[in-house]
């Protein structure tokens, strides 16, 4: 006798026999005979009285079938069958619409997720159609029904869930000194360790590429002038050693001679060994030079995960202060400067200046002179970013100026802003480290639900109760998806389980990773702050100092919930300002649907970036750093400060030193400058003028815009979604 | 003492190095054939502000100053216009200007003597259309010059 059926997604029901009765109803209606409630009863009682306990659907459709093949009506069998196919094919059909537009290779929501993906090679294609189908499977089977629900519901999204039941975690900051000092297998090839400064670039980009591959976010190199140093030197001994070839001379005492700075100088009234010397000099300069030059090309050109798209790549650096260090600091920014190919903007790697009182950032510093210089170089190429060392929450008590590794006490971010630093279980350390996965609440939502009470002050307190029964699923999810991972063994990811990531070292390949990951963070991120706070008050923290007040009040809350939850569960949780690129659009697409458009609220494509005052907003960039400084405190898992300056920046570059000296006075963790920035193909010219269609100069029309989307850059806008591209119609410059 | 002010913007990036507020003073006769701002034109325009009042909301942004306009340097009230500087000065901000004269024409003018005086650097010339160049750094055409007025005020 029946008691329970497993329907498709798995879920266990009652067994109710009216459903089959319907069923078997509608096939009769069809055809000319009509309905014979008599038939129906008997076919339904022998089925529930012979059936197994627990049947699936398919199961007792199946036996509906027999039973309608014995039974007089055979054309209401027919018509039953016919019907079954059609709801069959009609449950693929979402599959298959979806299938039929990313084969079209259509640009929409869905191909456009991400901008840094070519979804039209069949590479793209092939990974598009497996991503897909993975969410579905992933809701049916990996989550738990508060989360699916949630999820379902739009109050929660789950980053990168197509990459669930790989196990995979999110990034990590590559210890890259292990990789030159001992060398590593990847793929069919092992890499003995680098001697010279080509070498090592080379092994930095293929440590890069192999961990993408291991991973589902970005790949970054957290001290990359302290860990290429060494390899400027070991050049520069070799140029030695092929002068004492053509010398025939003994000039072992010139290998560690002490060097004040690697620069070219002509060689005119230089004698003897002075010559010899600034020689080895030059030439040492030129070939770390073509080394950052080829560092960048690669990483621009190397594509990973199926060859659909290029490393999600960052590196950190300027704050070594030896010759070699400033050597290869310079060199990056001079080659960054000049640009790839014809001398167009790299995307990749996002570079990140490590900001830091005392090293480089005031007049008297010994790298001092490298900062203007990257100041330069972000006014034309946007890049480097810059994180601040000296934000009170980016100190390490460890840290020292004599302290050669003094690095690893340094922060280091992913250049789309994800941070990693504060650690329970383990130093506390950017280095080796990574986040594991992130997940977002649309607080716009929670807030938009409560704003049919009248009284403000109950609003607001009804508000934070919602939100923590958001934020408690959010936990609990972050920490199933962490017990799923912790699962993993260390083959799954050989490169990263076994140098990259700390105490990887001591796993062999068939262990779990479970005794390592508990270092890595789990995020709870944010978005749309701005129109939360409209919803909750009628005006968004850029305008108003309640709202300012009760935005920080929010995310304090948002904070001291992860502090608990990470005692709770015993992880690193951390609250992340999201960058939420495909998300932008759609928590307002459906919430718009659900509510209408509400002014200030739903009535644009996209919702405002995590914490940030929204881009439409006129106000300079002083009152925009003040706004958003004290959330770059609490959001330890990741935050970005932008100014969108007006003009030419490369006319300007103090413009650029000026929004970093906001930066340093009003403790913001990481910011950028972003500006406009065309440049003819055809024949090069570069201006910063608005929506430049036709180049003054030699009248081409193939023009490429340069602009930022959530920490990245894209050279054209043809991959950004619906939602970014509103929002970057909007964008106003600070002044 | 009042002055007649057409717009305050902090924090640019185009009127003199670093992040700058430029005050846009009304009123200027130059009339320069492609002038992008005809509307300043007009020594009444814009809004009317007590002086020390404007001094106030310009220093509270922390920026260092480019007076714009019209052209500043044919402001009616000349003490107004000095006592704003003079309170620019004293809280340690660097002021830019820009004229529609030439350096030469402008020190001629003795009642704007002391208004010169204030002022760090400026921005000379009528724009000329025909001299446009984008690639210029803070200037429109190419006839402009970019003036440190301390060494020029020493040898005049």
């Amino acid at each position: 006798m029946i008691q329970t059926i497993i329907k498709r997604d798995g879920r266990v029901v009652g067994y109710n026999e009216e459903k089959i009765k319907a069923a078997i109803r509608k096939a009769m209606l069809t055809t000319d005979l009509g309905e014979d409630e008599a038939l129906i009863q008997r076919i339904v009682d022998r089925i529930g009285m012979t059936g197994k306990e627990r049947m699936t659907v398919e199961q007792i459709q199946d036996a509906v079938e027999l039973a309608l093949m014995k039974s007089p009506r055979k054309e209401v069998a027919r018509k039953y069958i016919a019907y079954r196919n059609q709801r069959s094919i009609a449950r693929r059909a979402k599959t298959r619409d979806l299938f039929m537009e990313i084969i079209a290779a259509k640009n929409n929501d869905v191909t456009r997720e991400n901008a840094n993906m070519n979804t039209d090679s069949p590479a793209g294609m092939m990974m598009k159609f497996a991503s897909e189908t993975t969410k579905p499977f992933v809701d049916d089977y990996l989550l738990s029904d508060e989360a699916r629900d949630a999820v379902r519901h739009n109050y929660l999204h789950i980053h990168d869930k197509d990459y669930y039941p790989t196990k995979s975690l999110t990034c990590v900051q590559h210890p890259l000194d292990r990789i030159l000092e001992y060398g590593f297998i990847a793929g069919h090839g092992e890499s003995r360790p680098a001697k010279r400064i080509e070498t090592a670039s080379i092994i930095g980009c293929i440590s890069l590429e192999t961990a993408q591959n291991e991973m589902h976010g970005g790949q970054a190199i957290p001290a990359f002038d302290f860990y290429l140093a060494p390899f400027v030197r070991s050049s520069f001994i070799e140029e030695v050693k092929n002068l004492e070839q053509v010398t025939g001379s003994d000039l072992s005492h010139l290998y560690n001679v002490e060097i004040e700075d690697y620069v070219k100088k002509p060689l005119e009234g230089l004698e003897g060994e002075q010559r010899l010397l600034q020689h080895a000099i030059n030439r040492t300069t030129a070939r770390v030079h073509q080394a950052m030059e080829a560092f960048i090309h690669n990483m621009n050109t190397i594509h990973s995960r199926g060859g659909n798209q290029v490393v999600f790549s960052s590196i950190n650096y300027g704050t070594d202060t030896s010759a070699e260090g400033r050597c290869i600091i310079r060199e990056l920014l001079h080659s960054t400067y000049e640009g790839v190919g014809n001398g167009a903007t790299a995307i990749f790697p996002i570079q990140i200046w490590k900001k830091k009182r005392g090293v480089n950032y005031l007049p008297e510093d010994k790298n001092y002179d490298l900062y203007q210089l990257a100041c330069k170089v972000t006014a034309r190429r946007f890049f480097p970013n810059f994180v601040n060392l000296d934000a009170t929450f980016n100190q390490h008590e460890k840290w020292d100026a004599n302290d050669p590794k003094r690095y690893l006490y340094e922060v280091a971010t992913m250049g789309c802003r994800t941070r990693v630093f504060e650690n329970r279980y383990g130093e506390k350390t950017s280095v080796g480290r990574g986040n594991l996965s992130f997940s977002t609440i649309n607080i716009v939502r929670i807030a938009i639900e409560l704003m049919s009470i009248q009284d403000k002050q109950e609003r607001i307190e009804r508000f934070f109760e919602r939100l923590d029964e958001v934020l408690d699923i959010t936990a609990r999810q972050l920490n199933d998806r962490y017990e799923f991972q912790k699962t993993a063994l260390a083959k799954q990811f050989p490169l990263l389980m076994s140098r990259l990531w700390n105490g990887s070292e001591k796993l062999g390949p068939n262990d779990t990773i479970e005794s390592v990951i508990n270092q890595g963070t789990l995020g709870i991120g944010f978005i749309g702050l701005a129109e939360c706070l409209v919803a909750l008050t009628g005006k968004h923290h850029g305008e108003d100092a309640a709202s300012q007040a009760l935005g920080l009040r929010i995310v304090s809350h948002m904070r001291s919930r992860a502090n608990e939850y990470s005692e709770k569960f015993g992880h690193n949780y951390s609250v992340l300002a999201t960058p939420a690129e495909g998300l932008s659009g759609r928590f307002t697409r459906a919430d718009r649907k659900s509510f209408g458009v509400i002014p200030g609220v739903t009535d644009r494509d996209y919702y405002t970036n995590s914490n940030h005052v929204p881009v439409y907003y006129h106000c300079s960039p002083r009152h925009k750093a003040q706004i958003e400084a004290p959330y770059h405190e609490l959001t330890r898992g990741g935050h970005i400060f932008y100014v969108e300056i007006d003009g030419d920046a490369t006319h300007n570059p103090q413009a650029i030193s000026d929004i970093v000296d906001l930066i340093d006075k009003y403790n913001i963790g990481y910011g950028s400058v972003n500006h406009n920035r065309n440049r003819c193909m055809e024949c090069g010219y570069e201006d910063a003028t608005e929506n430049l269609e036709k180049c003054p100069k030699c009248g081409g029309t193939n023009i490429d815009r340069l602009q930022r989307i959530t920490g990245y850059l894209v050279g054209t806008t043809d991959r950004w979604n619906s939602a970014k591209l509103a929002e970057l119609r909007d964008r106003v410059v600070h002044k | 003492m009042t002055l007649n002010v057409l717009q305050i913007v902090p924090g640019t990036s185009v009127d003199g190095p670093g992040l700058r507020t430029s005050i846009y003073l009304a009123g200027c006769t130059h009339r320069c054939p492609g002038c992008h701002n005809p509307a300043s034109w007009d020594f009444g325009g814009g809004t009317v502000y007590d002086v020390d009042e404007l001094a106030d909301i310009v220093i509270s942004h922390e920026f260092n100053v480019t007076l714009t306009g019209g052209d500043p340097l044919q402001t009616p009230d000349v003490d107004a216009l000095v006592h704003l500087l003079r309170r620019l000065k004293a809280a340690g901000l660097n002021v830019w200007a820009y004229t529609g004269y030439t350096l030469d024409e402008a020190l001629k003018i003795q009642r704007i003597r002391p208004v010169l005086e204030l002022i760090d650097t400026l921005v000379d010339g009528p724009y000329v259309e025909a001299l446009r160049d984008p690639e210029l750094h803070f200037r429109g055409s190419s006839n402009q010059q970019i003036i440190d007025l301390h060494k020029s005020l020493d040898t005049k």
